[in-house]
């Protein structure tokens, strides 16, 4: 903005140049102030989670990571139970959601008339708005005893013959709670998805059209394509979320301490185990193992995080080499 | 642009005026007098609140209390960043030095029920605490088991699998149900043990007494336990229990005091306050899951005065809130016991 003034004819700078200057700085300032104060609060937080747990990162070592025990009586802790649970879970939900969120956002934007559209949109939208403890109850009082009663002996009858899918039936369990995960990350990877496939651009895919692809040619070979990358972002946002969700999963989920085959019987996440016990938990060893869980929740979170732009960046490299 | 940007500058404004604000009255405020704070156990919490108002307008007290759980309760007094704290198992030797300076007292007592969910069952079940401990270590896995049936001659207790449910949360209530098991077999005290969360070998666990409750309501063939004010106001069927005199008893109030009869006629120590399991002295009535739930305030308090007429007042005049919630007032030996702690609580400045 200064090079304007070395023009002679240039008349001086006016207050509002200076005021736009000032705006400029203290917009500046604000947007600094921001990032740092995020970065600062995310490494405090890291710093104190890692400080609380040191009772138990001292006294277990990292062989806690692979140890399957929680003994509040014993003060005997480990994390394998959780870490399962968290994993499968959370690996379930994503497989069921995301062909679900994809076609619910293919349909809003390709197949539904416009009036339609709209409100759909906003429903499944809303979807995202139920609180997760309400979600949780609904889970524990409807959901689950629907899927002990009909989806679970259904599953048996078909697919008994894999360990994962036989056993006694329960109402809160591994099933439940990753179909609740499933419900819960559905909004964002579909809102994420409908956004993507609405902005590729309309005349790639009527050249596809006209080329003579079908709809779903055209829809696989140039939307998926372009939207690729987005698709993948939102999936992993979506399995960020399936992470770290603690209530709805500790009500559903059964809470055992017992890593179990079947995936009708109850288990436990690292989220949800944190939940419920942070709380009253009684010894120093036993908070801090709490914590502990904490900080592995972080670092798995965090690498896939790293995992997923590693995957984005993948994506648009090899669109932009096409 | 102007306008949103100062509109911007405005909004950072008040969320750090109101992140500051908060931040300063989260602080405890020292200096002031008439106000405690408390956090803990939420056992007792139906019981606190009706204090609360009470105290407000008998001594001018104003108290706020966090039902956070016990384990926070005793963790939030051992900092001291609370006026007292409320747990439902009395602090072990070692949390007692880790408090440093703190008093354990027993300011309400109530009993934990067995609710059961056995559609059609022609009358009420039966239970001893044998067979209710072998249920929970997975011992006994049908309802139509040889040792169930021999309690409950003439009921039609049906072939159907037992979903024994446990509060995965840590809790009070847990406590005392473990503490029972433990009592009544060398198994589970070696296997399993007591105290507010455990290991449990079997069965699914549910978060706070509204999930066991929901898991029960909706599985035929479960069981869990709740207390008994829980049970009686969601009109939950529970067993009645058989106790050392060899009756089947329930939780009501005249269960809880007969338990209470076989307490020293002078309590020194709170180790005598272990009610649970009474013996055959305690009588046929004697109720045998029941328990003291306490209060943890420090010896050394700026607020002492208030701490001790608050906490005088919950031990005497409160306690007649208690039977409304099917929490059975304090007997007279504890009441004195309570008294002797209250003294030790002084003023610091």
């Amino acid at each position: 903005m200064t090079t304007v003034t070395q023009d002679p004819a240039a008349p001086e700078p006016s207050l509002e140049s200076r005021g736009i200057r000032l705006g400029d700085v203290a917009f500046r300032g604000v947007a600094i102030a921001a990032a740092a104060g995020v970065t600062f609060l995310l490494a405090l937080i890291a710093y104190k989670v890692i400080e609380q747990a040191w009772p138990a990162i001292e006294h277990f070592g990292l062989s806690f990571v692979w140890t399957e025990a929680w003994n509040p009586v014993q003060d005997e802790y480990g994390a394998l139970t959780f870490i399962y649970g968290t994993v499968v879970t959370s690996v379930i939900a994503l497989l069921l959601a995301t062909p679900i969120s994809i076609a619910i956002a293919l349909f809003l934007t390709e197949i539904a008339p416009r009036r339609i559209a709209a409100p759909i949109a906003t429903l499944v939208e809303l979807l995202a708005a139920i609180p997760s403890v309400v979600l949780g109850l609904w889970g524990i009082l409807v959901f689950g005893p629907w899927v002990a009663e009909n989806l679970e002996p259904w599953l048996e009858k078909w697919l008994g013959f894999i360990p994962l899918f036989e056993g006694t039936f329960y109402q809160a369990g591994m099933l439940p709670a990753a179909l609740v995960l499933t419900i819960m990350i559905v909004p964002i990877t579909s809102a994420i998805c409908r956004e993507l496939f609405s902005r590729t651009p309309r005349d790639l895919t009527d050249g596809a059209l006209a080329l003579g692809s079908t709809r779903w040619e055209a829809i696989r070979g140039v939307m998926f394509a372009y939207a690729a990358p987005g698709i993948a972002a939102a999936v992993l946002l979506g399995l960020g979320r399936a992470f770290g969700e603690a209530i709805a999963v500790a009500q559903v989920i059964g809470g055992s301490d017992h890593i179990n085959v079947s995936l009708f019987a109850p288990a436990d996440t690292l989220g949800a185990r944190i939940a419920s016990q942070y709380q009253g938990a009684t010894t120093p060893l036993q908070q801090g193992s709490l914590l502990y869980l904490g900080a592995i929740l972080m670092v798995i979170s965090l690498v896939t995080n790293v995992c997923a732009q590693l995957i984005v960046r993948r994506f648009e490299k090899q669109r932009r080499a096409v | 642009m102007k306008k949103s940007l100062a509109a911007g500058l405005a909004l950072f404004a008040l969320v750090v005026a109101t992140v500051v604000a908060t931040g300063a009255t989260a602080a405890p405020s020292k200096s002031q007098a008439g106000t405690l704070t408390g956090a803990g156990a939420t056992f007792p919490f139906p019981l606190i609140s009706k204090w609360i108002p009470e105290v407000g307008k008998a001594y001018d007290i104003n108290i706020t209390y966090a039902p956070t759980g016990s384990g926070a309760g005793i963790a939030a007094i051992t900092a001291r960043t609370v006026d007292f704290g409320a747990s439902d198992a009395p602090l072990s030797s070692s949390q007692l030095e880790a408090c440093k300076g703190c008093v354990v007292i027993p300011w309400a007592l109530s009993a934990t029920s067995i609710p059961y969910n056995l559609p059609g069952l022609n009358g009420r079940l039966r239970l001893d605490g044998p067979t209710l401990s072998r249920i929970y270590l997975g011992e006994i896995t049908s309802w139509n088991d040889q040792r169930i049936r021999a309690l409950n001659p003439g009921r039609n207790l049906p072939d159907t699998k037992i979903t024994p449910v446990f509060r995965s949360d840590g809790s009070g209530t847990t406590y005392n149900f473990t503490e029972y098991l433990s009592s009544v077999n060398a198994t589970w005290k070696d296997k399993v043990g007591f105290n507010t969360s455990v290991s449990f070998p079997t069965g699914v666990g549910a978060r706070g007494s509204a999930g066991v409750a929901g898991v029960v309501r909706n599985t035929p063939g479960a069981l869990t336990y709740v207390d008994v004010a829980y049970s009686l106001a969601n009109k939950f069927d529970f067993a009645v229990m058989k106790n050392r005199a060899g009756k089947y008893t329930t939780p009501g109030l005249r269960g809880i005091n007969a338990s209470l009869s076989q307490l020293p006629k002078k309590v020194t120590t709170l180790s005598q306050l272990k009610i649970v399991d009474p013996p055959r002295s305690a009588g046929p009535l004697a109720y045998p899951i029941v328990t003291f739930t306490y209060v943890i305030a420090p010896t050394q308090s700026s607020k002492a005065a208030d701490l001790r007429k608050f906490i005088f007042w919950a031990v005497t005049q409160g306690q007649k809130f208690g039977p409304a919630l099917l929490f059975q007032p304090l007997p007279k030996t504890v009441q004195a016991f309570a008294y002797r702690e209250i003294k030790k609580i002084q003023s610091s400045s």
